[in-house]
Order: C-alpha cells, then sequence, then structure tokens
C-alpha cells in the first residue's frame, strides 16, 4: 500500500480523516471531559458556581442522605447484572446450543428469539407494566384462571418483587441477543475439530464443556461484557415501569435512575443537583470502564489459551 | 422426517435412535417453549388492540374481531402518531446517511493507506465503542444549548452520529482491510485520482459491510429514548418512543386503546425485521463477532 | 420618480416588518395541566380579544415530568414566556436561578387583594421577592361516591371509628371502601394528608412549627399507625395499583370512596360525567375533635426574566389575576381560585371552601421541600414500606426526623 507523502495524498487521507474525527472528538471525547470537569464545580440550576475540588464526589460518596442512595442504587445493580447473566446470557447458550443442532424449525425459531431484541425498550416496558397490572394484568388473571390465584399478587408494588419482575422483562426483551452471538461462535468451530471429538467420546455433555464452550470464548467474552456495561446503565426500563423514583420505596432505584434524578429533578424532591450529578456520572463511568477493562483482559487472555 | 432426523443425527453420534430422539426431542421442546415465550407477548399486545375493555380483562387470551379498529383509529387520527413516526424516520434517516458517509471515510483512511498514527486513529475511535454517551448527558445538553439547537432534531441526529460512528468504523475498516489491491493498482496506474479510485472501484465492494453497518445502527437509533427525553421538548418533534410515552400518559385508563398504541409503535420494526431478518441478525450481531 | 416611489415604497415596508413585531406578540405558556387545556384556550381568546396584537400559545406537558423539563429548558435558554410554577420548595427550584421575573404590587395591582398565604406561597425566601400570581389552594380530604352512600344508607362519619365502621358496612355489601392504590408514589403522601389530618392535629402542627416537637411526637406516630389499619379497606393488591388505575375505579363505581385532593373533582367528572361527588373531613378519634383537612397553594403564573416581551407577558398576569379570570377557572376547571371574591357557582367548591375553613397545611410539601432529602420524598417511601409490612410508623417517625436534619435546622442537634 502506498505510504504518506505530504502533497496530494497527504491531504486527501486528511481531508478523509477530519470530518469523522471531528464528531466524535466533538461530541463524545469533549463532552466525557466536560462531565469530569464539571463533577468539581458547585452548580446553581444550570449556572456553574465556583470550584470545590472533590466536595461533590465527597457528598455523593460518604454524606447522608446521598450515601445511602448510593450504596442502595449500586447494591441493585449488582443484583440485576449477576441475576440477567443468568437468566440472559445463561440461557441464551442454553438456546445456542439448541439451535446449532439444526434441527427442523431451527430457522424460524431463530426468527422468533430475535424478535424481542429489536423492540424499543419503552414498548417492552410498557407492555410488561400492562402485564403486571395487579387486578387487570395478564399476569394475574392468568394465575387466577388455572387455579393458582394466591400466587397473584402486586409485581411491582412490592420491594420483594418488583425488582425481579423488572429483571424478568429485561430478560424477554435482550436473551435473543447473546443467542444469537453464541450461535455464531459455534458455528465457526471447525468441523475437523467436532468430527474428531466424535472419534474420542460419545458424550455431548463432554463435547459441550470440553470443546464447545471454551471455542465459544471469544462470543461469551462479548456477551459477558456488554452485559455488564447494560446492567450498570441500566434506565429506560426502570425509568418507564416504575418511574425516576425506584418505587417503591427505592427497590428498584439503580444507578441510571438515581443519576437521572439527581441532575434533572424529580416531582417531589428539592432542587436538582448538576454538581453532584456529574460526581455520581464520573464515578459510574470510572467504575464501569474500569472493571470492563479487567473483564476483557482476562477473559481475552482465557481465549488467547486455547 | 424421522429418517431425516435419524440420518443426520447418525453422523454425529453413535448411540442409538432412542436417545437421539430423546436429546433431540428435549431441544425441540425447548425451542418450541421458548418461541412461544418470546412471540405470546406481542400476541398478545396485538389482539389486545383490538379489543375493548371488557373484552381484555374478561378474556385476555382470546383472538379478537379483527374488524372492531376504533382503538387504532384513536391513535392514528386523535394523536400525533402520524408525526411522531415521520420525525423518527427523519432522525434515523438522517442519522444514517451521515453516518454511512462519515464512516466510510474513515474507515476508507484507515484501512486502505498506511500512515503513521492510523492505528492510533483506529483506537481513538473504537474507545468511543465503550463509553457510554449517557454520562455525559449534562455537557451534551449544555453543548446543545451554546449550539442554540436544544428543542431540535439536530441535537438529536449529531449526537447520533458520534454514537454511531466508533461501531461503523470498526465494522468497515475490518471490511475494507480484506479488499484486494489489484483493482485499486490498476486504476492507479491508469492515472485515475484518488478519488475517483475510492468511488468508483473500492466503494461498490464495500456496500455489504455498509449495510451491516446500516442495521446495526438503525436499531439503536430508531428506538432511542433518552437523548429525545433531555433535548425534546416540543410534542411536534418527539420521535416515536418519546411520543409513545404522550399518548400512554393520555389513554391511561383506555386498556385497548393502550395496546392499540404499542402495536402501531412495534409495527414499523416488527414488520421489517420480518421481511429482512437474516440482515437484522447479522447486522446487530456482526458488532459482536470478530 | 420611479427610483423615489421606489425608494418611498421601501420605506413603507422596513417600517411597516419593524412595526410588525410590536403589532403582533406571541408569547408561550407552559403548563402540566394537559386535562385543562379546552377551558385554557377559551381563556386565552378573551384574553386575546381585550388585548389585539397579543396571542398566547398554551402548551401542557405530563405532569410528572413538567419539573423537569422546564428547569432544562429555562436553563437552556428555550423557556417559555410564561409559565405555571409550583409552590413552595418547588417554586425555589426555578426561582433560585433567577430566571422568573419579579412581581409586585405596581406591575399587578390585584396581587395587594390576596390573601398573605397565598403570596407566601410564591415568595421565595432567600429574597422575599414574589414570583408568580398564585393561581388555587388545593385540599385534601375525601371524595366520595353520593350514590353509592345514599344506596347503603351512609352518612359522613364523626369519629374513627364510625369512619372504621362505614369502611366495614361497604366491604360487606361488596364495594371496593376506598379506590386508592400506592404504587405511584406521590398518592402515598396524599392519603396521609387526607385520612389522617385530624388524627396528629393542629395541636401537633403548631407544636412542630414552634420548634417543640418532631416526628417521633406519638400524635403522629399513631395518626400513622390509623393508617395503616384504614388500609385494610384499600383494594386487593393496592399496593400495586397505580395512580390511574385507582381513579378508575372510583369513577366507574367499584369503590365509594377516594382520599385525594380537590384537583380530582374535574378528573372525575371528565371520566364520568354523571357521579355526584361529595367531600368530607376525614375525622379525629373523638366527636368533638377539629375535623381538618390539608391545604396547600398548588402554584402561581410566572413570567421568564428573559422574555422577548416583558410588557405583554405582565399584561397577561393581569389578566390572571383578575377576577373575571377567578371566576371561570372556579366554575369550569372546579379549583378554588386563590383570586379574591371569587364565587363559587358549584356547591361542591363551596362545600370545599367552606371545610378550607378548618385545616393545616399539608405538611411536607408546604414546610419541608426545601432541602434534600425532601420530606416528601422520605414520606412517600416510609409509608410505602408501612404498607408493605416493612417498617413500624415509630420507626417512620424517627426515619423523617433523622432524614430531614440533614438540612432542616430545628431537627439537627
Amino acid at each position: 500500500m502506498p505510504s504518506l507523502r505530504l502533497t496530494g495524498r497527504g491531504m486527501w487521507i486528511t481531508a478523509l480523516l477530519v470530518p469523522p474525527l471531528a464528531f466524535v472528538a466533538m461530541f463524545i471525547v469533549y463532552p466525557i471531559i466536560s462531565a469530569f470537569a464539571y463533577a468539581f464545580f458547585d452548580w446553581n440550576g444550570l449556572a456553574r458556581g465556583e470550584f470545590v475540588g472533590l466536595d461533590n464526589f465527597y457528598k455523593v460518596l460518604f454524606t447522608e442522605p446521598y450515601a445511602s442512595w448510593t450504596r442502595n442504587a449500586f447494591g441493585h445493580n449488582v443484583l440485576v447484572f449477576f441475576a440477567l447473566m443468568v437468566l440472559q446470557n445463561g440461557i441464551g447458550f442454553i438456546l445456542a446450543y439448541c439451535l446449532w443442532r439444526g434441527l427442523p424449525g431451527a430457522r424460524f425459531h431463530r426468527v422468533a428469539v430475535f424478535l424481542p431484541v429489536v423492540l424499543s425498550t419503552i414498548i417492552v416496558g410498557y407492555l410488561f407494566k400492562l402485564f403486571y397490572h395487579p387486578l387487570f394484568g395478564v399476569v394475574n388473571i392468568s394465575l387466577k384462571a388455572i387455579g393458582l390465584g394466591f400466587l397473584a399478587q402486586p409485581w411491582l408494588g412490592q420491594a420483594s418483587t418488583a425488582l425481579w419482575a423488572l429483571i424478568v422483562a429485561n430478560a424477554w426483551h435482550m436473551v435473543g441477543f447473546p443467542t444469537l452471538v453464541f450461535l455464531a461462535g459455534m458455528q465457526r468451530i471447525p468441523g475437523e475439530i467436532l468430527d474428531a471429538v466424535r472419534m474420542e467420546t460419545e458424550s455431548e455433555w463432554t463435547k459441550v464443556t470440553k470443546i464447545v464452550w471454551p471455542l465459544v470464548a471469544p462470543s461469551a467474552t462479548v456477551v459477558f461484557t456488554l452485559l455488564f456495561v447494560g446492567a450498570f446503565n441500566w434506565f429506560e426500563l426502570p425509568y418507564v415501569m416504575v418511574g425516576l423514583d425506584g418505587s417503591p420505596y427505592g427497590s428498584t432505584d439503580v444507578l441510571g435512575l438515581y443519576f437521572y434524578r439527581t441532575a434533572f429533578g424529580n416531582q417531589s424532591s428539592a432542587a436538582q443537583d448538576f454538581g453532584a450529578g456529574s460526581a455520581l456520572a464520573v464515578l459510574i463511568f470510572l467504575f464501569v470502564a474500569v472493571l470492563a477493562s479487567i473483564l476483557t483482559t482476562r477473559l481475552r487472555a482465557r481465549e488467547i489459551q486455547i | 422426517m424421522t429418517t431425516a432426523t435419524a440420518t443426520k443425527a447418525a453422523s454425529y453420534d453413535r448411540p442409538g435412535l432412542l436417545s437421539t430422539l430423546g436429546r433431540d426431542g428435549l431441544i425441540q421442546v425447548i425451542l418450541w417453549a421458548n418461541t412461544f415465550i418470546m412471540l405470546a407477548p406481542i400476541v398478545i399486545m396485538v389482539f389486545s388492540a383490538f379489543k375493548t375493555n371488557a373484552q381484555i380483562f374478561a378474556s385476555p387470551f382470546s383472538v379478537p374481531d379483527f374488524t372492531h379498529v376504533g382503538n387504532l383509529t384513536k391513535i392514528w387520527t386523535q394523536t400525533n402518531f402520524l408525526r411522531y413516526l415521520l420525525n423518527s424516520v427523519i432522525v434515523t434517516g438522517s442519522s444514517m446517511a451521515l453516518i454511512l458517509v462519515l464512516g466510510t471515510m474513515a474507515a476508507y483512511a484507515i484501512g486502505r493507506y498506511e500512515f503513521k498514527g492510523s492505528g492510533f486513529i483506529l483506537m481513538f475511535f473504537l474507545a468511543g465503542l465503550t463509553l457510554p454517551l449517557k454520562l455525559a448527558i449534562i455537557p451534551l445538553f449544555i453543548l446543545m444549548r451554546d449550539f442554540g439547537i436544544l428543542n431540535n432534531q439536530l441535537s438529536l441526529i449529531l449526537v447520533y452520529v458520534a454514537m454511531g460512528l466508533p461501531t461503523t468504523v470498526f465494522i468497515l475498516t475490518g471490511f475494507i482491510r480484506t479488499l484486494p489491491n489489484e483493482l485499486e493498482d490498476a486504476a492507479r496506474m491508469d492515472g485515475a485520482s484518488e478519488l475517483r479510485i475510492m468511488w468508483s472501484v473500492m466503494l461498490p465492494l464495500v456496500r455489504p459491510a455498509m449495510v451491516i453497518a446500516a442495521i446495526q445502527n438503525v436499531v439503536p437509533i430508531w428506538n432511542d429514548f433518552f437523548f429525545p427525553l433531555v433535548f425534546i421538548q416540543n410534542d411536534n418533534l418527539k420521535t416515536l418512543p418519546q411520543g409513545l410515552t404522550s399518548f400512554m400518559g393520555e389513554y391511561t385508563t383506555d386498556w385497548g386503546v393502550l395496546f392499540a398504541g404499542l402495536t402501531l409503535s412495534a409495527a414499523p420494526i416488527i414488520l421489517i425485521y420480518i421481511i429482512l431478518s437474516r440482515q437484522f441478525i447479522n447486522g446487530m450481531t456482526a458488532g459482536a463477532v470478530k | 420618480m420611479k427610483k423615489r416611489n421606489l425608494l418611498r415604497l421601501g420605506a413603507a415596508l422596513s417600517g411597516l416588518l419593524m412595526a410588525m413585531p410590536a403589532l403582533a406578540q406571541e408569547l408561550t405558556f407552559w403548563s402540566w395541566r394537559q386535562e385543562d387545556k379546552a377551558v385554557y384556550e377559551e381563556l386565552i381568546k378573551t384574553f386575546e380579544a381585550q388585548n389585539p396584537g397579543i396571542t398566547v400559545k398554551f402548551e401542557a406537558f405530563e405532569a410528572t415530568n413538567y419539573n423537569t423539563i422546564l428547569s432544562t429548558a429555562v436553563a437552556g435558554g428555550t423557556g417559555p414566556d410564561l409559565m405555571m410554577v409550583r409552590a413552595f420548595g418547588g417554586l425555589e427550584t426555578i426561582a433560585s436561578g433567577g430566571y422568573l421575573m419579579p412581581l409586585d404590587n405596581t406591575k399587578i395591582p390585584a396581587l395587594a387583594d390576596f390573601s398573605p398565604a397565598a403570596l407566601a406561597a410564591e415568595t421565595m425566601r432567600s429574597d422575599q421577592t414574589l414570583y408568580a400570581v398564585p393561581f388555587a389552594s388545593q385540599t385534601q380530604f375525601v371524595i366520595y361516591n353520593k350514590a353509592i352512600f345514599d344506596q347503603n344508607g351512609l352518612k359522613e362519619p364523626q369519629t374513627w371509628d364510625e369512619f372504621i365502621k362505614l369502611a366495614e358496612d361497604l366491604k360487606a355489601k361488596g364495594v371496593i371502601p376506598f379506590a386508592n392504590g400506592t404504587a405511584t408514589a406521590w398518592q402515598n403522601e396524599t392519603i396521609v394528608g387526607a385520612l389522617v389530618s385530624s388524627i396528629y392535629g393542629r395541636g401537633f402542627y403548631d407544636d412542630l412549627m414552634a420548634g417543640k416537637v418532631d416526628f417521633n411526637d406519638p400524635r403522629y406516630v399513631d395518626a400513622l399507625a390509623k393508617l395503616k389499619d384504614i388500609t385494610a379497606y384499600f383494594p386487593d393488591g393496592f399496593i400495586g395499583l397505580d395512580y390511574p388505575s385507582a381513579q378508575q375505579l372510583f369513577t366507574s363505581g367499584m369503590a365509594a370512596m377516594f382520599a385525594g385532593g380537590s384537583y380530582e373533582i374535574a378528573n372525575f367528572r371528565a371520566q364520568n360525567p354523571d357521579i355526584q361527588l361529595g367531600v368530607f373531613a376525614a375525622p379525629g378519634i373523638k366527636a368533638d375533635d377539629e375535623k381538618l383537612v390539608a391545604i396547600y397553594f398548588d402554584g402561581g403564573y410566572a413570567a421568564n426574566a428573559k422574555t422577548a416581551h416583558p410588557e405583554a407577558a405582565v399584561k397577561f398576569l393581569n389578566f390572571l389575576a383578575s377576577k373575571d379570570f377567578g371566576q371561570v377557572f372556579a366554575n369550569k376547571l372546579n379549583n378554588i381560585s386563590t383570586v379574591p371574591g371569587v364565587t363559587f357557582d358549584d356547591p361542591l367548591l363551596g362545600e370545599v371552601a367552606e371545610l378550607n375553613q378548618h385545616s393545616i397545611p399539608y405538611l411536607m410539601l408546604v414546610h419541608f421541600r426545601y432541602g434534600e432529602p425532601s420530606g416528601s420524598v422520605l414520606l412517600q417511601g416510609e409509608v410505602q414500606k408501612l404498607l408493605d409490612n416493612q417498617t413500624t410508623p415509630a420507626e417512620i417517625g424517627k426515619a423523617l426526623t433523622d432524614g430531614l436534619a440533614n438540612w432542616y435546622e430545628p431537627f439537627k442537634k
């Protein structure tokens, strides 16, 4: 390939690169850096006040009421991550395996499993909110119809069930994605390896655990990392289904809702606080970025070993 | 059908027909159960759109009288549904166009030319992949205010383009790198300019990757709710997901109309998906599978 | 010759163009009352007829998002010329940024006759400046379906025990006593104000304001216990029942009572024009305990400090403070207007106004929304816990006091 020269070609390459770079610089890099900077100031509405150093961070992490809200929300995100890991990625792997077997109808099932994924989170949120309604929702009506009426409860109104109701809705929405990513990974396993395995053992279980699972490690890396990022940035689904305050009494509060509420205000609360909001955003971002990198590196290392 | 399954299975494992059918049977059960779970809510949603409140509460699973289109017409004529749909089309379309143009430019530069810093620039774009732009909403909000485009669809388009470039550049660069050199060299020897080469020779070859990049971006942009929530207050400028919250709020007690609203909002993307399912699946998982 | 004519024409046109903004001024007016749109537009037509050259465009947003939408718009420089704003703490959010035009008796002479309490609701404490023309007071009490009561021979209860018995009777007859659901957070606050104000009583309120007691006081704790008792008569699964569904239960006649605010009257009548409504104050323990309702000022009309048409905006505010407006506001929108001298055609509103003579403020909204955590948010969360059997009234008293102690001076030890 030709190399860079000052005239003509150099200009041409620059002309190609500058517009896209400008976009990314102005609308991604600059805002993210600003978000970091804003956290160090005091804010009056949208008017920037004076430099306050680490005060906002301290407030959000250590002073009440923020400290317990932060811990509460964070704890919920952790729960959501592990729950979805099982319900989304776990089931996704199983479904991918089932599809991989190539039984009749696989193509139809593949289309069906991915259909919920293309829907907007808003649609999924409202749909399930209607389904979970204690008096008129399909879930409770069905339970009563098949004689399990005692199980019918106000799913979104109780702390014990609200977060899980959201998790189930999310799993329904998104399980198609890890399914197809794992499937693609499985389809890339070279035929020779599979044939060799078949010579060695007849056990499907051995084949799956010892061969398939390690070989789809690249897919697993992607799916795990994306789930991690998604679980900690969760916002639209809880916003639509339970509202900005993480009703009932904060049991569905997650970092995304908490951040938005702090920065932009809420119906019954006092003033908004961009300083605290920005500090929260920075902390969330650092946490997710650092852990996602660690996660990816370790998972990648696992890939190479094979 | 049994014979075909048996033959296929025989090429996989030694064990006899019975345990194979057992395992395959279990797999079919799992798949059908899953498909049912995936589709049932959507089917209930569509059915309920044709029912009255009383019918929904009494028999939620029954097949409705599909001529009863009152709920759908209510959404169609009495709310701003068409306007929201149009806004979504405009915003998504413009964003897609810009993403493809800019993304191709960058990917072409990085992928076809070797120069110092090309690796770094690629990294720069890829870093954008992991950054959740939502958390920078405050500075973005202030930036849009300073540009005077708050409450203007341009603010959405600019943000979506910036968000869509990293994955697009990633996908296209990978693809462009694999294109053969011969055509390019030949054209260069004929004295064609770089622009000519890119436009007439290389771009037509990149089209399949562009389709993938397009699909990868279309769905998140079409479905996005967060940025319109913050940037757009004017009802006439709202996109479909955001507008959906308006009529969900307006008709809270009329469940038939609510389901009709959800059905109409989901219809465009469901229809397109069913027609183009293979491209969709390829497109949306492309970035994830290397 | 031609050139001179051309010049004259040009001058005339440009003169006309320059004058046009002064002639036709369009003001934008934002509100959270989507339900009231039609009436406001009627009122605006009256104003426009009286003030040619000024047009007003009314835009309404969902109430739960309104505060956020307004503050982001105003801060972003795309805010409206005129807007409805909340009162008390809710006002300060917007006013403290300097976004609102200060108002006084010279700008709006009618303000001189407004009640001091109404004006105080729209005055920012730090600079003692008025920023909005108050529009209505709202009352939290019990609204009931007259037809159901008459059919079952029921009367307004005089003591708490009678109240419970009333609910029992209704339940026995297959009618849901209360329509209320508490899945929507702010409904947990309204039921406190509506149902147990008479239980904690005026004595508690006065002592609280004087700084003598806090929320650990037995009167308040006992009130919360009574609240828990009466929720036994809420619908099944009420903790998962959201606000619109609860309203629906009441308007459809499936439930007899709704513990809520006077703003519901207009909603209920719109959802079911045939419904006959009655109101009463939830009783205290003994028959001679003062029967109290919880009152607060809902909001006001304010002008944007940076509006391009300040005089037109002030003209409109004067219209909103006038008796003509107040009358239509009261009669067509079923609100207790704060404009002095307004009479109520609707006997129900007359009843509400009478009940207001025996009232104490709607505690959290009025006094405790000035800092984080706001008293409202705390109370809503705690009551949800109480109704889900996760806490006790005594613990709530402590949680409220400790939470508010973060910023409320009298509670700081």
